[in-house]
């Protein structure tokens, strides 16, 4: 199985976290309603297209980059097209959080992704299966409000009763007024740093604004993965067809 | 004036409409391609000492072109130009000729159309030169037997002989997959370079003869048979062996066909993924089986003194009906392998071969062998591996397998292998090294290869590694058709060093 094959939509999860929405109504909101207007505002959309520039940055400043295109309908189904690189022609589909399927050109075969490979990362970057594979945070997570000003909530996330996300804390930036995710700090079972992902550079897409520019950085390594959304469509009228592995048979 | 430069501004931009229309409904990719392998020993050639020497020196083009005239329809064109960079003319009229000097060969790799959703939602088919792929396990597929595999590179070991096909898919549920597969003509699997060297007579240095393959008949014929050369000067035997392929007609009864129901099985929230598939084959095996051979003894029309073996083997390809079946599971745990496995049941068409010495041009009845080489009686071949992701830059896969791509149970037989395969990646992700290898269990003989990967930049790639073959070059058992290294014997290959260079886009 390629490393590619390894590496799971965290850009989808990345993308789809800084989120656009429309304006949200002010309201007294506890901190787990806050957290699910968040996912809420990331997937409040019938279907969403993404085209994606991820570039790998090392820590030299050498860099390399990829490109894809996402398709997503609702919180789960998530289909990924390569279209640059020595992957190019690859394609994942994740049709629920236990069931994801590669398409390896070089077989020309569609194979099953097991649940070992949740983390892996591809080509180096900061992204592996598991952010992907579980997009959403309401649904895993119990949220506490830690602190919040005039701007941003400040949320802390700790797993569920019966959860066992890839990290047992999460600290969450949340603008106020449109829900967006500023920012998100990843921590292992020790409490410390592993990862921060920052958006910025706000852009309007088709009538919608998001941010274009998504950074994951690795705090133990200096490394950091940067998406660049080239375009970002919503409500395209996606089949759940598309979401099979009929639809990674036909496009081999 | 200005009502035609309106004029030229609106046809220019239906002009530029309609190109880019044209450009949304074109997918066009491909790769280039070089290799450089050099031959690392000397004994497993036709002649001792042979070997130490550039074997490729070649140049792939692969031009992949996918067309979308409608939404629910595509056509796809696979083409590859191959330049073998090595000077073919012998003679001087040849230097005149560039195809002499530089042989290049064009493949069609896959050329089809596809429909989907017509006429029925549920259904997609496609037509044309196809290349499948069924089973679940890497590389080791008993139950994938609609296209030949393709051998003449041994290191490109997942290719295959693109064929014409029909191929129907069915999709009564979001579950469950129902395919049927025809497949009109019947194509044979393409050996490696070395695969003459299983047939061909081994001498001395001097050129006398030291050992011929041993066919496939019971030991006591064998031992009839050596004894008829043992009492010959073996100076003065002089071998020229021949071996022809009988291809099936071309009617409906040397057709193939195959049919697959393939099931996503919903094991809960907590049970993990498993997918299973139950398929059915009827056609050919690919891969040539011995069938009849003819050794006619006559003295030597340069010198009588020296008798000359004529060798004629004909091999045929046996009918076989398949049943199988293949399962991949993900259990929902991260700390427990992905598992996966291939099972058929092959019932073969029986081969019985036969051998006839004739000195002369003249029978000996005395010396008519026959035995039943492939057995009517079924047979399994599998596969069962599991692969596990250790860190982010460590990955394990294990497989055994009972009975190897050109296995059919005749004389033989069916042997077992272990296939474990390693990859490690540094620098991130842009080294990778690969460690892979096949061992045949039962007679200990291993191919190996070693290879290291370098992404310089994303689409380029650089790999190096070793091809090695590693077991006893004689047969282990003289007086047995079983009685050789499966990857010791010369006609499995080369044991080579080799250089890729590779550009995808």
């Amino acid at each position: 199985m390629t490393s590619a094959s390894r590496w799971v939509f965290g850009v989808v999860l990345s993308v789809l976290w800084c989120a656009t929405g429309g304006p949200a109504a002010a309201e007294d909101l506890s901190a787990q309603r806050i957290l699910e207007r968040m996912d809420q505002v990331i997937y409040g959309f019938d279907d969403q297209i993404m085209d994606v520039k991820m570039t790998v940055v090392d820590t030299d400043g050498s860099s390399k980059s990829y490109q894809f295109t996402i398709y997503q309908k609702g919180a789960q189904q998530r289909l990924v097209r390569f279209t640059s690189g020595e992957v190019q022609g690859m394609a994942t589909l994740v049709e629920s959080p236990t069931r994801m399927y590669v398409y390896l050109p070089g077989f020309k075969k569609v194979r099953q992704v097991a649940a070992h490979a949740m983390g892996q990362t591809f080509a180096g970057s900061d992204y592996t299966m598991d952010d992907i594979s579980n997009p959403t945070f309401a649904s895993r997570y119990q949220a506490a409000l830690d602190r919040e000003d005039d701007h941003h909530w400040y949320l802390v996330l700790t797993p569920k009763s019966g959860e066992n996300p890839l990290y047992p804390r999460v600290e969450i930036t949340v603008q106020k007024g449109t829900f967006f995710q500023n920012e998100t700090r990843y921590f292992d079972e020790k409490g410390r740093l592993v990862k921060t992902m920052s958006c910025s550079e706000p852009k309007d897409y088709h009538g919608r604004s998001r941010y274009s520019v998504i950074v994951l950085k690795d705090a133990r390594t200096g490394h950091s993965t940067r998406f660049d959304i080239l375009d970002f469509r919503v409500n395209q009228g996606l089949k759940d067809s598309m979401f099979t592995v009929r639809e990674l048979q036909w496009s081999r | 004036m200005k009502r035609a430069s309106v004029i030229l501004v609106i046809a220019g931009l239906c002009g530029a409409a309609r190109a880019s229309d044209w450009t949304d409904k074109v997918e066009f990719s491909g790769y280039l391609q070089s290799d450089l392998r050099y031959v690392i020993e000397d004994y497993r050639g036709p002649r001792p000492g042979e070997g130490f020497r550039f074997e490729m020196n070649r140049n792939d083009l692969n031009l992949r072109l996918k067309i979308h005239p409608d939404p629910s329809a595509q056509a796809v064109v696979d083409a590859r130009f191959r330049f073998y960079g090595f000077n073919e003319s012998a003679t001087l009229p040849e230097l005149v000729r560039r195809t002499r000097v530089d042989p290049y060969d064009f493949q069609l790799n896959e050329a089809y159309l596809a429909v989907r959703g017509h006429p029925f939602d549920a259904m997609d088919f496609r037509v044309g030169r196809l290349i499948e792929s069924w089973g679940t396990a890497d590389m080791f597929n008993p139950t994938d037997n609609l296209n030949a595999r393709d051998f003449s590179d041994p290191l490109d070991y997942t290719a295959k002989v693109p064929n014409q096909m029909i191929e129907v898919s069915v999709y009564p549920t979001d579950w469950l997959t129902l395919t049927g597969v025809f497949v009109p003509v019947f194509k044979p699997s393409l050996l490696p370079p070395s695969a003459s060297l299983g047939f061909a007579v081994e001498t001395t240095r001097d050129g006398c003869f030291l050992r011929a393959p041993t066919p496939p008949l019971s030991r006591a014929d064998i031992h009839r048979l050596q004894g008829l050369f043992a009492m010959a000067d073996p100076c003065r035997l002089s071998f020229a062996p021949e071996v022809r392929t009988v291809t099936p007609p071309l009617n409906f009864r040397n057709s193939q066909a195959a049919v697959r129901a393939k099931v996503q099985a919903d094991l809960g929230e907590h049970g993990g993924a498993l997918d299973l598939s139950f398929s059915y084959f009827y056609g050919r095996f690919t891969f040539p089986v011995a069938y009849t051979a003819v050794a006619n003894l006559v003295p030597s029309s340069q010198n009588p003194d020296v008798t000359e073996v004529r060798y004629t083997a004909q091999m045929i390809y046996p009918r076989m009906h398949v049943a199988g079946a293949d399962f991949a599971y993900s259990p929902p745990v991260d700390w427990l392998p992905g598992l996966f496995g291939e099972v058929a049941l092959i019932f073969p068409e029986q081969v019985t071969f036969g051998l006839a010495v004739l000195k002369n041009g003249v029978l000996q009845p005395s010396l008519l062998f026959s035995g039943v080489n492939v057995p009517r009686t079924p047979f399994v071949k599998a596969t069962v591996g599991v692969d596990y992701t250790f860190t982010s830059w460590l990955y394990m896969n294990v497989q055994y397998v009972r009975g190897f791509f050109d296995e059919f149970n005749d004389r033989y037989g069916l042997h077992n292998y272990l296939a474990p395969a390693v990859e490690l990646k540094f620098f991130e992700d842009e080294w990778k090294i690969r460690l892979a290898g096949a061992w045949n269990l039962d007679d200990l003989s291993a191919a190996v290869f070693p290879e290291l990967t370098v992404v310089v930049v994303p689409s380029i790639e650089l790999t190096g590694g070793v091809w090695a073959y590693l077991g006893d070059t004689k047969p282990l058992d003289p007086q047995s058709y079983a009685g050789r290294s499966k990857f010791g014997q010369k006609a499995t290959g080369r044991s080579v060093a080799y250089l890729k260079a590779r550009v995808t886009w």
